[in-house]
C-alpha cells in the first residue's frame, strides 16, 4: 500500500454541486462514505493502488449544501447516479454502512452504471429495529471499533458532526428498515460482496442473511475481529478481500496463492 | 449429578520406556492394536448400561499415551453401538485442526447420534503442537478464531465466507448441520484463570482436570462463572465438568493397589516421551501468555506426579476406593467446587480391563444411587 495523492474537485449536476476526492489509477471505483461523512481510510489507499478511486460527498455533508428537493435514499441514489455517469461511467461501488445502503439503491435503480458491489455492513435493512447506533459516546465507539487504536481521529467540529447527522436524517428519514429497497433486492444484477463484522452490534447478522438470500449473485463474508467500522478495524482483511473480489469477480472463490515454498 | 465414562485408549504393552518424543512406533503391533480397540470400544459402549450420562473420548498424537488421534472416529463407532448415552468428545484439539472439518465431523456425529453430541474444544497440551506443526504461540488466538468460525458454520442460515487472521474461506455451507439447536452443547477446557475467562465468554461448559488444589480450582471456576454472568449467562453445577482418574473396587485397599500399579505405568512409561517436547515448547514459545501461568502448568504436572495416591485423592484429582468411599469423595468435590459433572477415567495405564468393568458395575450399583440426585 502506497500513499496516494488525493485531490478534491467539484462536479456540477442538474440538482447541485457534488464534491469528490479522487486518487489512484485504473478501473474506476466509487467509494460511498458512511454517516460519519467522507474519511480517508487504509481501505481507500489500498483501492487506489489498483483503481481510480472517487469519494463523492453526499450533499449536506462536510459543509456541502443539500440539493434542493433531494431527500430520501432513492433520490440521493439518483444524484449519485448522475455523478457516476458524468465522472466515470460504469464503475464498481464500495459502500460503507450508510454508503452501502446508498450503493444498493444505485444498483437497484441504475444497473447500467454498476459493475460490482462491495457492501460493508450496509445500513437500512435492520429488521425489527435490531442493532442501531448507541446514543452514548463511549458505547457508540465500542460498537464502531473492536480495535480502538485503529479508530480515525475525528477532525470535524461538533457543529460539523451535527450537520452531518442532520444530512443523514434527510436521506434515511430515521428508517431502520427500508421496505422499498428490500423489494428491489432480488432484481439487483450486480455481483455483490457483503462484508459483516463478527463483532458488529449496530448492523445485525440478519441483514447479511437477508442480502445474501435476496441478491441473486452475492457472497456473504464475515470479517473476524471487526465491529461495525470494518475498513478501520480490519483494513488488511477487508482490503485484500475487496480487491480480490473486484479484480477476479466470481473467481475470487478459488484460492490463487499458497504459502508453499517453491 | 452427571457422570461421563472417559477412555484414553492407552497402549498397554510397552516394555521399554521411550526416552524421546515422538515415541518410536516400531514396536506397534497392529493385531494387538485391533484387539485393544475392540476391548476399549466394547467397554465404552457398556457405559450406557452402567448408568453413565455420557461416554467420553479425546485426542492425542504421536504417543502410546493414547491410541485416539481422532476421537470423532470413536464417537462415530459409539453412535452405532449406543442408543441414549451422550457422546462427549473432550475434545478436538482445535488450534491444530481445520475448523471447518471439525464443524462438519461434529455435525455428522450429532445427526448420526440423534443429537447426543457434547462438542468439546480444547487447546491441548503443549507437545501436540509439534506433532501438527502449529506455532504454540498462536494457540489462544487460533482457538478463539476457530471456535467463532465453527459457531458460524453451525448456525448460519446462508452460505458465508470468513476472513480472519488464521482462516480464510470464500464459501462455507456445511452439510449436514447439527441436530441440536442452535448448536450442540459445548465444552471448553481450562486449567487457569485466563482460560476460565475465555470459556466464560461462550455458552459452554468448563472442563477441568489434574486438579492440584481444591481452593485454586474453586477460584478458577469462580472466574468462569463471573465471566459468564458478565456475558448474560447464569451457570449451574451442570456446567462444570471435572476429570478424575478413578478406581472403584470392593475395598479401599484393593482399589488403591489396582490404581497404584496403573499410575506407575502411566507416569513412568506413557507420560515419559512427551516430557522433552513439552519442556521445549514451554521454554521456547509463548504457549502461555505469562510466566505465572507457565509455572503453574509445570508445577501442576510435577506436583501431580510426585504425590502419593493418598495425596492425590486429598487434592481432588483422583477418586479411589470402595463404593462407600467413592460416594464420600464425590460429595466432597460437589461441595467444594459446585461441580455437577464428573468425567471418570478408569483405564489408567495397565489397569486390567476386567477391573475397569467391575468398577463400572460397582459405580452403577453402589455409587450412582447415592450421588445421582446431588
Amino acid at each position: 500500500m502506497s500513499a496516494h495523492s488525493f485531490s478534491e474537485s467539484d462536479v456540477t449536476l442538474p440538482t447541485g454541486v457534488v464534491r469528490v476526492r479522487s486518487g489512484g489509477e485504473g478501473r474506476p471505483v466509487v467509494h460511498l462514505h458512511s454517516a460519519a461523512g467522507p474519511r480517508h481510510s487504509p481501505l481507500v489507499e489500498m483501492l487506489a493502488d489498483h483503481h481510480a478511486v472517487h469519494q463523492p460527498y453526499a450533499p449536506g455533508f462536510d459543509g456541502m449544501p443539500l440539493h434542493k428537493g433531494v431527500s430520501g435514499m432513492e433520490a440521493l441514489a439518483d444524484v449519485m447516479a448522475a455523478f457516476i455517469r458524468q465522472t466515470c461511467g460504469k464503475c464498481d461501488l464500495v459502500g460503507e454502512s450508510f454508503g452501502g445502503w446508498l450503493a444498493l439503491w444505485i444498483a437497484a435503480k441504475h444497473p447500467d452504471l454498476v459493475g460490482q458491489l462491495v457492501l460493508e455492513a450496509p445500513a437500512g435493512l435492520r429488521a425489527d429495529n435490531k442493532g442501531g447506533l448507541p446514543a452514548e459516546f463511549e458505547a457508540r465507539q465500542r460498537a464502531l471499533y473492536a480495535q480502538p487504536a485503529r479508530a480515525p481521529v475525528e477532525k470535524r467540529s461538533d457543529a460539523q458532526q451535527m450537520a452531518n447527522r442532520k444530512a443523514t436524517l434527510t436521506y434515511t428519514q430515521g428508517l431502520a428498515f427500508d421496505d422499498a429497497l428490500a423489494a428491489h433486492l432480488p432484481g439487483i444484477k450486480a455481483r455483490t460482496l457483503i462484508l459483516m463484522g463478527t463483532q458488529d452490534t449496530i448492523i445485525p447478522a440478519e441483514t447479511g442473511h437477508l442480502l445474501k438470500g435476496s441478491i441473486p449473485q452475492s457472497h456473504l463474508t464475515y470479517i473476524h475481529g471487526a465491529a461495525h467500522a470494518l475498513e478501520f478495524d480490519q483494513p488488511k482483511r477487508v482490503g485484500a478481500l475487496a480487491l480480490d473480489f473486484l479484480d477476479r469477480g466470481e473467481s475470487f472463490l478459488v484460492r490463487e496463492k499458497t504459502s508453499a515454498i517453491s | 449429578m452427571k457422570f461421563s465414562f472417559f477412555h484414553l485408549m492407552p497402549w498397554t504393552d510397552l516394555d521399554e520406556t521411550p526416552s524421546q518424543w515422538p515415541a518410536p512406533n516400531a514396536s506397534f503391533d497392529a493385531a494387538r492394536g485391533k484387539a485393544l480397540y475392540d476391548t476399549y470400544i466394547d467397554t465404552m459402549a457398556y457405559a450406557e448400561q452402567c448408568g453413565f450420562d455420557a461416554v467420553a473420548a479425546n485426542e492425542h498424537h504421536f504417543s502410546p499415551y493414547s491410541m485416539m488421534n481422532n476421537c470423532n472416529l470413536i464417537g462415530a463407532a459409539l453412535s452405532q453401538r449406543t442408543k441414549s448415552i451422550k457422546l462427549a468428545m473432550l475434545g478436538n484439539l482445535l488450534p491444530l485442526l481445520n475448523p471447518i472439518r471439525v464443524a462438519e465431523e461434529y455435525a455428522m456425529l450429532d445427526v448420526m447420534s440423534g443429537g447426543r453430541l457434547i462438542a468439546g474444544f480444547v487447546r491441548g497440551i503443549p507437545h501436540e503442537y509439534i506433532a501438527y506443526n502449529v506455532p504454540p504461540s498462536e494457540s489462544r488466538a487460533r482457538m478463539k478464531e476457530a471456535l467463532d468460525l465453527i459457531l458460524k458454520a453451525w448456525t448460519e442460515p446462508e452460505p458465508f465466507g470468513w476472513e480472519g487472521e488464521f482462516y480464510q474461506h470464500r464459501g462455507i455451507s456445511i452439510w449436514p448441520k447439527p441436530m441440536q439447536k442452535p448448536h450442540p452443547r459445548m465444552l471448553l477446557s481450562a486449567s487457569n484463570d485466563e482460560s476460565a475467562e475465555f470459556v466464560g465468554q461462550y455458552d459452554a461448559m468448563i472442563g477441568m482436570t489434574l486438579i492440584i488444589d481444591l481452593d485454586i480450582a474453586a477460584k478458577t471456576i469462580e472466574v468462569y462463572r463471573k465471566t459468564a454472568r458478565a456475558f448474560g449467562r447464569e451457570t449451574g453445577p451442570e456446567d462444570v465438568l471435572l476429570g478424575q482418574q478413578t478406581c472403584i473396587a470392593e475395598t479401599d485397599q484393593e482399589a488403591r493397589e489396582i490404581m497404584r500399579a496403573g499410575l506407575e505405568y502411566f507416569h513412568s512409561k506413557l507420560m515419559r516421551p512427551q516430557q522433552d517436547a513439552q519442556r521445549i515448547v514451554l521454554q521456547k514459545t509463548r504457549f502461555f501468555s505469562d510466566e505465572e501461568q507457565r509455572e503453574f502448568f509445570v508445577k501442576r504436572l510435577v506436583v501431580h506426579k510426585s504425590r502419593t495416591l493418598e495425596e492425590q485423592i486429598d487434592a481432588g484429582s483422583v477418586i479411589c476406593g470402595s463404593p462407600e468411599t467413592v460416594v464420600k469423595q464425590i460429595k466432597r468435590l460437589r461441595k467444594h467446587l459446585g461441580a455437577g459433572h464428573i468425567n471418570i477415567n478408569m483405564k489408567i495405564g495397565t489397569i486390567p480391563d476386567s477391573a475397569v468393568l467391575r468398577g463400572m458395575e460397582l459405580f452403577r450399583d453402589r455409587v450412582l444411587p447415592h450421588v445421582a440426585d446431588l
